[in-house]
């Protein structure tokens, strides 16, 4: 049965398609270097690629090239460089990767990245902010920061609706028309509202892929990694974000994994433990940090990391082009606070998504670059830990910085993590037979 | 007298310093500053008083004191975080460890703790907080895109859902008139704080750097009426103290606008140079001009927010360009150099360093840069390269 | 009669613990690590055999653990030393809930289920501060021989307060107070309490329930103890054998494996 599945090629083909796509985006960004065309650049948590899009900017997403650095082991080179520059060994390391990238006049490893026209960026990430006033200084664009206010206090996220939520959202398109504006001042194209809904309805099927892909992954065995594979997802899901190709990009991949759960075929090895992954992946070493999960039969089956580095798609918002601008206001906003939700008020999420998923443990990994996503992670895990007895592990490392990652210390973590896991197995099989 | 409050006596928390001479009452404020029992908190609440708790930068407390209860800024200490170190992970400042060391230990108890997103660490604190004390704990969101021209519609709005809060923890309605009220007592508050900056700006001899830091920061700590009391009596007697004019270079501090440095610290830097501008407690001096008095009170404090405000590396505006402030800054105060400060591990600070080195190396104005932490006890290594600088610059 | 072995390659030291069916130590061993791992995991095992006066043959099973736990070649599995520094704990005292495990290079706090089942674990190997590195550190600044360090310690009054947290700058403070005229003994009584606090900020990750179980080369310092009991106010469990802890419960996990191997029913599933 594996093998005509295979023969129809079907199985693995999201992993190749997306590989496809990412160097096709680079390859296009290099011809908008070559061509001197400025690029708008934004960020995951909140891109309006549907909007930017309308303007024909080239879409660069700096998180993502800092993070291709270190998946290709190059990114010492690049923080090194913007340490000497003056910056602490201390801050965000996708922003220092970047500094670099532009003190390099945009040679990456995977291309050659266009200069900004301009940059919009959400405060989902306090960094954002400050990144991109570096990029004020270095090229005298304009940086607009979209705001979105996000919810007040844990499990106050305020309905669709309600007069609180219309109070933010009203803020969030008074916003988007300034934004509108400014694209047109800077691109020199006219804002043209169907195009605006064309990229919002391939967006919409891109949200509705993405939360079905994310679904999928309750079969067991689970269809996909949600680390490795999910990362590769991911990237088509933001850089591809309101495409026609993304949106066939996600037809497809619903496909596959729904052939897959049909047929109960599973990731590259044999499923022995169910993991959920909280935090942002280990880029420096990214395959061998999934392989100290697999060598025990340890598979991601989700991931917060696929909630908020999605800018909140996973919730699936549909929009209504009837009303475009006001809608998206509505989307940008649900999602974005839903990311913001993920990162500092994800307790009972996390509950849920363990218990959806049939999860045996949940691996915790703070990075010293990411403060919003790190800060509360211990305290999150304690909130966890009095909810829910499932195992848990915290580990330590980063996403960028080679130093900070230690293999061998985290393997021995990570072993005695499993090793637990195991002993519990045995005792309960032990406790019923 | 204390803000007006139902129910409960008008008794001042803070009394020591009354009809004492100006050494004596310096004496009682650095005591006061230095507390990490917070006397004064611990006061108002055996009165009957509520007590609203803000973190760094800047809240609009003039809301909680409308509601007569006492807004108090939360901005860590010089304690151990035994318990609250294990709520945070690693690479971290030490405010945030400290602050809720303070509630966790019960050294200050709060009715309501309201924070701001000022930084990707900070923002973590309501959602931590919340899960580990009985109290409501809210985010305030300031608004980070205030170029917008809708941006104090919206500022006004949320103001409004803070007020609503304030009520459900006063107890009681915050009416237009209240919050007129109390924005005179800050209006008058802030007033007086610009002549306090205003004498250490034009004789720093009169007003040596620790001096103007405890005088303002006891603002955090007791009803605004009290600081208002103590900054007018206070200021008279500064004006008159017999101090020499001594040889020492006009600098500013920037890099203390969250986290701060230990009152020592800043003593240290007084010995070697006149400090005659900063961004300490920033957020107490945030408006920089009154609010304007009539119409909608809410909707005049917003666009204050946004209009008449300092700067900060954890706000960014347009028209604030950071390398531009500092050099506004330095001017005005007619410094000569900059010390510039980052707290360990602070990540707009860190970062704001890169800004505020190059812009001074392009005007060829002298710094000196330093990290610290607010519980550092030994300096003797930072003395010694301050004084080395200062020597540099004087023997030029 | 069966034995089992457990070996413990440590950065510095190497131990080797052997155990009979009943679970008593009947042989054990240490030796300095050194620059060849394979070597000293060898030279452990051997040297254990003549220790407990047992054959080869007889040890049917074989568990590394530490750092070098790869190189125990000879070995027939490897098993963490944080799971087997919680198994040999629980096995001395069995009322053992919570493990402080101070080595010369990391220290590790562990929670454990009366079971012995691991429910949370924290490690310092990053940075030397909190660990008996740190000691070692102090004792070269004070040219004292580490075996007087906890004794002179405990005739300290009033603890110095040690404010770096890097083990390299801690010579240099050291140096500085004893410059500005502050006891010796106070200097290492504040060295101490340094390093007390940094082990129960370990432990505060963990969670704190009693029994705490002290193990590791440091147990031996009577200052650390003292110290530990006087900031956690119990009294911490510490045993003779706090230095082969980590063989010991890796010994205790071969045993498993050859109770298991001799029961009829089907083994259990998972790894390891």
């Amino acid at each position: 049965m594996d093998d005509t599945a295979k023969d129809t090629g079907i199985v693995g083909r999201g992993n190749d398609a997306g590989a496809r796509l990412f160097r096709e985006w680079f390859q296009g960004l290099t011809r908008a270097a070559d061509e001197g065309r400025g690029a708008a650049y934004v960020f995951v948590m909140g891109s309006l690629c549907e909007l930017l899009r309308v303007f024909d900017f080239p879409i660069v997403f700096p998180e993502i090239n800092s993070l291709q650095t270190a998946v290709r082991r190059v990114a010492h080179e690049y923080l090194n460089e913007a340490e000497d520059y003056g910056f602490s060994p201390d801050i965000c390391g996708y922003v220092k990767a970047d500094v670099a990238v532009q003190l390099r006049g945009g040679a990456h490893p995977m291309g050659t990245i266009p200069k900004p026209a301009l940059a919009v960026c959400t405060n989902a990430c306090n960094t954002y902010v400050k990144w991109g006033e570096i990029w004020e200084r270095m090229y005298g664009m304009p940086l607009f920061t979209l705001d979105v206010p996000g919810s007040r206090g844990a499990g106050l996220a305020s309905a669709s609706g309600s007069g609180d939520f219309e109070l933010d959202r009203r803020y969030v398109e008074a916003q988007l028309r300034e934004l509108i504006a400014l694209c047109e001042r800077v691109s020199g194209v006219r804002f043209d509202i169907d195009r605006l809904r064309e990229h919002m309805a391939h967006a919409t099927a891109m949200n509705a892929g993405w939360a079905r892909v994310l679904e999928l992954n309750r079969s067991r065995p689970a269809v996909f990694n949600a680390l490795s594979d999910g990362t590769i997802f991911l990237g088509v899901a933001n850089g591809f974000r309101g495409t026609a190709e993304g949106a066939a990009y996600f037809r497809d991949l619903v496909e596959e994994l729904a052939f897959k759960a049909e047929r109960g075929i599973g990731t590259t090895i044999e499923e022995q433990w169910r993991l959920i992954f909280v935090g942002v992946p280990c880029y420096p070493i990214f395959r061998r940090f999934t392989e100290l999960f697999t060598d025990w039969g340890g598979v991601f089956v989700n991931s917060t990391y696929l909630w908020f580095a999605s800018g909140g798609a996973n919730l699936g918002f549909a929009y209504d082009l009837a009303r475009p601008i006001e809608s998206l206001a509505e989307g940008v906003l649900l999602g974005v606070r839903d990311a913001m939700d993920s990162m500092f008020f994800q307790t009972r999420a996390l509950a849920g998504m363990v218990a959806d998923f049939a999860a045996d443990g949940v691996v915790f990994h703070p990075i010293k670059s990411c403060r919003t996503v790190s800060t509360g992670l211990a305290d999150t895990r304690r909130a966890l830990m009095a909810v829910t007895d499932v195992p848990s592990l915290f580990v330590e490392s980063d996403l960028m910085d080679r130093r900070v990652v230690s293999e061998a210390q985290m393997k021995n973590r990570i072993d005695a993590f499993f090793e637990g896991l195991a002993s519990r197995r045995h005792q309960a099989a032990a406790a019923t037979a | 007298m204390s803000a007006t409050l139902t129910g409960r006596s008008a008794a001042p928390v803070f009394p020591a310093w009354r009809g004492q001479a100006l050494d004596e009452i310096l004496y009682h404020c650095r005591e006061l500053v230095e507390d990490t029992d917070f006397p004064t908190v611990r006061r108002w609440r055996e009165a009957g008083g509520k007590v609203v708790g803000h973190f760094q930068v800047y809240f609009p407390e003039e809301i909680a004191h409308a509601g007569g209860m006492l807004p108090f800024k939360v901005r860590g200490a010089a304690v151990e975080p035994t318990q609250a170190e294990s709520h945070f992970g690693s690479y971290l400042c030490s405010i945030l460890k400290t602050s809720l060391e303070l509630a966790l230990g019960k050294r200050v108890e709060l009715d309501l703790f309201v924070t701001h997103p000022i930084c990707d660490a900070a923002r973590n604190l309501a959602g931590v907080w919340g899960r580990n004390l009985p109290y409501p704990c809210r985010i305030l969101y300031l608004p980070q895109n205030p170029n917008s021209a809708f941006a104090a519609r919206y500022l006004r709005d949320e103001y409004d859902r803070t007020r609503r809060g304030c009520e459900e923890i006063a107890g009681r309605p915050i009416s237009d008139a209240d919050l007129t009220h109390s924005i005179a007592v800050f209006n008058e508050n802030r007033a007086l704080l610009r002549a306090l900056y205003a004498l250490k700006r034009e004789r720093p001899w009169q007003l040596p750097a620790d001096d103007a830091y405890v005088l303002t920061a006891i603002g955090g700590l007791v009803p605004r009426e009290e600081h208002n009391d103590l900054l007018r009596a206070v200021l008279p007697l500064l004006e008159a103290r017999a101090a020499p004019r001594q040889d020492k270079i006009r600098v500013i501090l920037e890099g203390a606008f969250c986290e701060q440095p230990p009152l020592d610290l800043i003593r240290a830097i007084a010995r070697s140079c006149y400090v005659v501008d900063d961004d300490l407690l920033i957020g107490l001096r945030w408006i920089t001009s009154d609010v304007p008095d009539g119409g909608d009170p809410l909707l005049s404090l917003a666009e204050s927010y946004i209009e008449r405000s300092a700067h900060s590396p954890v706000q960014h505006d347009l028209r604030k360009p950071k390398d531009r402030m500092l050099l506004e800054r330095i001017e005005r105060s007619g410094a000569q150099a900059a010390i510039l400060m980052a707290a360990k591990m602070c990540e707009p600070g860190l970062e704001e360093l890169v800004v505020h080195t190059r812009a001074l190396d392009q005007r060829g104005i002298p710094y000196f840069v330093s990290e610290f932490e607010e519980n550092m006890s030994s300096f003797d290594s930072l003395e010694i390269q301050l004084e080395t600088f200062v020597e540099n610059l004087l023997f030029d | 009669m069966a034995y089992a072995a457990g070996v413990d390659v440590g950065s510095t030291q190497t131990k080797a613990v052997l155990i009979n069916e009943a679970r008593e130590i009947v042989g054990r061993s240490l030796v300095d690590t050194g620059a060849n791992v394979m070597r000293a995991a060898e030279t452990a095992f051997a040297e254990a055999l003549t220790n407990g006066d047992i054959e080869e043959e007889a040890v049917e099973f074989i568990v590394g653990t530490g750092y070098g736990r790869y190189k125990v070649t000879f070995g027939n599995t490897q098993v963490t030393e944080i799971s087997c520094h919680a198994r040999g704990a629980v096995h001395m005292f069995p009322g053992t809930r919570t493990v402080l495990d101070m080595g010369g290079q990391d220290t590790k706090a562990i929670r454990v289920q009366p079971s012995g089942e691991i429910v949370d674990f924290c490690m310092n190997d990053k940075c030397a501060a909190g660990t008996g590195r740190f000691l070692g550190a102090a004792a070269v600044a004070l040219d004292l021989p580490l075996a007087e360090l906890g004794p002179t310690a405990l005739k300290g009054e009033r603890a110095v307060k040690i404010s770096t947290t890097c083990t390299v700058f801690a010579e240099s403070e050291v140096l500085s107070w004893l410059g500005k005229g502050k006891k010796i003994e106070d200097i290492l009584l504040g060295v101490h309490e340094s390093i007390g606090a940094r082990s129960i900020g370990l432990l505060r990750r963990v969670g704190i329930e009693e029994q705490v179980t002290f193990t590791g080369g440091v147990t031996k310092n009577e200052a650390m103890v003292a110290t530990l009991n006087r900031r956690l106010g119990l009294s911490v469990n510490v045993g003779d054998e706090a230095h082969y802890m980590g063989a010991l419960g890796a010994a205790l996990f071969a045993l498993d494996r050859i109770v298991a191997g001799r029961a009829p029913a089907h083994a259990p599933g998972g790894a390891a």
